[in-house]
């Protein structure tokens, strides 16, 4: 029997990965080069695998059954573990994706195979298959050949190859019940991305507090003449650096650059490193004891007085104005 | 606080070299371009047995070749005439020098030397910035067909026992609290034959080997001084290009070591720094305001009045001299450059003496590799070769310069003198040296001191033209750092800062460190009522404070590779 090349494809939720294209395109590429056959098994459930059948495969397997009905590592492993003891590819190629990640090392772990992850090409050549991987922050690219009687595992970067080029065909498609094994998580609702961080950049007005504000506690007085006036919260370095604000809200060179029509500066000195952020707004008013202090120098408003006089006063004024 | 330590159970990827040189700086890339030199020569002469220069590397830390090089400087072209003869038509070149001066200043009053001394005399010498120049050389390197890593630093030396067998590079993507983030990518073992240190003054590799094998065993300690330097962009005609000009006294007292220089370049650019030694007696120090003080001096005042501050660094210089240079080569490694103190003190320079060091070095690594000897045995003889060379004439008949200047500048001016009149011996061969942090006085003894220190004690004021605070300053060196990762700045014992330090010395740390990295903050935790805060991103990678804590609990370690100062035309 000729050797196999074996993808994994990926779904999610009911809906197919289009990376999974890629790793097809990837494995017909050394197919050519070898003169192995691609088969290529979906997991979890039968979305996409109409799709994926429109593809050059000798075969599409779907895996289904409880244990990988919704993702874990540990369903997934023995599923695709009893599948690869049974059917025998020569090679499992992945898409790199989170998922990969998660599962690949110990897939691969207990069937005491090799994988060379994230590898940014495959070839054939003089009798041996190489991975290409980058090395050095991509200044160097390394050729890694396997040795030994596989399987053997790698998963392609994304982009690796075209999930367009993607030949065309038609596969038989099998279902496979998954092997079950003990599930040890319980998945819990999937993973969503943070929400973008704040982006101070499109805020029209922001309050912005420096070291002035001494404590921790007293960032609620600047946050509350924030929602007054319907602006953001931002800060100097020092305050984000200490934990009082998350660090996405720091305006400065090592920070975000801002141009707000209104830029309140409660307590901030201004040094260069703040400046060089904040210089672009329309408004400045500088807030701080010191009347020395080189905020001034920009401000178009310049108060020198005790902030935590001045602004609760000031968000009371505005809350009446605005009522 | 936490602070960076290597990562316990973490796969490093191996890589096989034949050569690594650590640093790409002068030294390093003077050290590349000869091994690959002398690598063409030998593949021309024995096409049957070539030599590959594939597994040669060289790793910087800086984003870019060139960005953490500085220097005044001033070029002697003793070793580029040998590395590349005819290098001035194409090598970046300020300028060539035109005209030396020295100076010596009192509070108001500058007073010329009838002649420059001759040691700083500098007809046939060349300004250079030294980031552009060392950018080109490293351009050489590349050419050549080495391979440099820049954005790498050699984070640990790999051992087999006693022998050094390569370097670690920096884990990259390891967050605040010293955990990897999900960009974690970890070290590579390069596994090397000949490992060279180039690491730059007080090299952190080099520190950690000379304390595994005792390098500095029967040696004087190094000193160090530290210089801070500003370019300045001046109305036109105010300086000619290649104009030296060096001053002593003023704003020192005859308590401190140091003086400054001022280098005529080219397009109305001129560098100024000031080099303070890194053993003055009054914690309160501060020789980025010394800096400050010396540019209102009326003689530099006027010098500078319309012109622009345009960049800023500092670094240190090692000039503990002969007596303290360690073993330069052993098992696997040898110890180039500033990191083994290739530096004449009393010419004030070291460029071209690293480099001779670098291509000293690259001989030796040669030899090792035709020999397939990297022991102690062949790695060793550079010691030989350095001594055979142009290096020991000149750097021997200076062995007891700095020394002299111990117990204050009149005594070191009288024995410069001596020295100079018994060709370097003095009143006996080996003048003994003391590490600089111990002549540090406490609190209570700089107290009774006789005043007219405030113009270098404290923090610099800035006014925004001609003088500058610490932190618009170090604005201007370009300073950047990955924020989310730990301190690379070591204190071993955060308890001395806050208790013993504060109590004795007034956290000199604060005053020492050019880039505001040291910061004493009000607690209510402490006796004291002082606690040390760390901005690690603010380092400019000087060294200073692993120098100069009287206490030495602070390791300076890389940070991630890439990160650091952009010295661009410095």
């Amino acid at each position: 029997m000729a050797d196999t090349i074996l993808v994994i494809a990926e779904q999610r939720e009911g809906k197919l990965n289009r990376v999974s294209f890629e790793t097809i395109a990837g494995a017909q590429a050394l197919a050519k080069q070898t003169g192995w056959t691609v088969e290529a098994a979906l997991v979890g459930g039968a979305a996409g695998a109409d799709e994926l059948a429109k593809t050059a495969l000798a075969k599409l397997y779907v895996i289904a059954g409880d244990t990988v009905a919704k993702y874990t590592p540990d369903g997934f492993v023995a599923a695709l573990k009893a599948f690869i003891e049974t059917h025998k590819p020569k090679l499992v190629l992945l898409p790199h994706t989170y998922q990969v990640r998660d599962f690949a090392p110990k897939l691969a772990a207990q069937l005491g195979a090799v994988l060379v992850s994230d590898s940014t090409g495959a070839k054939f050549e003089g009798g041996k298959l190489l991975f290409t991987r980058q090395m050095f922050q991509g200044k160097f690219s390394a050729d890694i050949s396997l040795s030994g009687e596989g399987p053997w595992f790698a998963s392609f970067q994304t982009g690796a190859y075209r999930g367009d080029q993607v030949e065309p065909g038609t596969a038989p498609i099998e279902d496979v019940v998954a092997a079950s094994g003990e599930v040890r998580t319980k998945p819990e609702a999937p993973f969503q991305e943070a929400k973008a961080a704040v982006d101070l950049s499109q805020a029209e007005i922001i309050v912005s507090v420096g070291r002035g504000i001494k404590e921790q506690k007293n960032i609620e007085m600047a946050k509350a003449l924030a929602d007054a006036l319907g602006g953001e919260i931002a800060a100097s370095r020092p305050i984000c650096d200490a934990g009082w604000l998350p660090m996405e809200r720091q305006v400065g060179s090592s920070g975000q650059t801002v141009s707000p029509k209104l830029y309140l500066a409660l307590g901030i000195s201004g040094a260069i490193q703040h400046i060089v952020g904040m210089k672009g707004s329309k408004n400045i008013i500088a807030i701080n004891k010191d009347a020395e202090a080189p905020i001034f120098e920009i401000a178009d408003v310049a108060v020198v007085g005790n902030l935590f006089e001045i602004v609760p006063a000031l968000t009371e004024e505005i809350k009446k104005a605005k009522a | 606080m936490i602070f960076r330590t290597p990562l316990e159970g973490i796969d490093h990827p191996e890589m096989e070299a034949d050569v690594v040189i650590v640093g790409g700086g002068a030294a390093g890339m003077a050290c590349a371009l000869r091994l690959s030199q002398l690598i063409d020569a030998h593949n021309a002469a024995h096409p049957d047995a070539v030599l590959s220069k594939e597994n040669i590397y060289v790793l910087e830390k800086g984003r870019e070749i060139g960005q953490h090089s500085l220097s005044g400087a001033l070029l002697d072209p003793r070793s580029m005439n040998e590395l590349l003869p005819g290098w001035q038509s194409e090598a970046p070149i300020e300028a060539e020098v035109s005209s030396d001066s020295l100076y010596y200043l009192t509070r108001t009053g500058a007073f010329k030397a009838p002649i420059t001394p001759p040691p700083m005399q500098d007809h046939g010498n060349y300004v250079i910035s030294l980031n552009r120049f060392t950018k080109w050389l490293g351009s050489k390197v590349e050419e050549a067909g080495i391979t440099v890593f820049s954005g790498f630093a050699g984070s640990e030396l790999l051992y087999d026992g006693d022998r050094v067998i390569g370097v670690r590079t920096d884990d990259k993507g390891v967050d605040k609290n010293n955990q990897p983030k999900g960009n974690f990518e970890p070290g590579y073992d390069l596994k090397s034959k000949v490992t060279i240190l180039a690491e730059g003054t007080r090299g952190s590799l080099t520190k950690a080997l000379s304390a595994k094998l005792d390098l500095n065993k029967d040696r004087n300690p190094m000193t160090y001084g530290i210089g801070v330097k500003e370019l300045w962009e001046l109305p036109a005609g105010r300086i000619k290009p290649g104009e030296v000009i060096y001053t002593m006294g003023y704003p020192l007292t005859t308590k401190e070591y140091g003086g400054a220089w001022i280098y005529g370049g080219k397009d109305n650019t001129i560098s100024l720094g000031f080099v303070t030694g890194l053993d003055y007696p009054d914690p309160r120090t501060d020789p980025q305001h010394v800096l400050q003080s010396f540019k209102q001096h009326p003689f530099v005042a006027k010098l500078l009045e319309g012109g622009k501050m345009v960049r800023y660094g500092a670094k240190t210089l090692p000039y503990g001299g002969w007596w303290s240079m360690p073993p330069l080569g052993g098992d696997g490694w040898m110890i180039v450059g500033d990191s083994a103190g290739f530096l004449n003190s009393q010419r004030l320079k070291g460029v071209h003496l690293a480099m001779k060091s670098g291509m000293l070095a690259a001989e030796t690594a040669f030899e090792a590799l035709v020999s397939g000897d990297s022991s102690a045995r062949q790695l060793g003889t550079l010691k030989q070769k350095v001594d055979a060379s142009w290096i020991k004439p000149e750097l021997y008949p200076v062995r007891n310069f700095h020394q002299g200047f111990e117990h204050g500048f009149l005594s070191g001016m009288l024995n410069t003198g001596l020295l100079m009149a018994t060709g370097g011996h003095g009143l006996r061969d080996r003048y003994p040296g003391h590490p600089g942090y111990e002549r540090m006085l406490k609190l209570w003894d700089v107290m009774g001191h006789p005043g007219n220190r405030e113009q270098l004690t404290g923090w610099a004021k800035g006014d925004g033209k001609l003088t500058f605070d610490k932190l618009t300053d170090l604005y201007h060196s370009g300073t950047r750092h990955e924020e989310d990762q730990p301190a690379h700045l070591i204190v071993h014992d955060l308890n001395i800062c806050s208790d013993r330090c504060a109590k004795e010395f007034g956290n000199p740390c604060q005053f020492f460190c050019p880039a505001n990295v040291y910061e004493m903050e009000e607690t209510t935790e402490t006796p004291s009522g002082k606690r040390l805060h760390l901005n690690p991103s603010n380092c400019v990678h000087c060294k200073t404070c692993d120098i100069m804590d009287p206490y030495q609990i602070i390791t300076w370690v890389p940070p991630e590779g890439g990160g650091g100062p952009s010295y661009d035309g410095m």
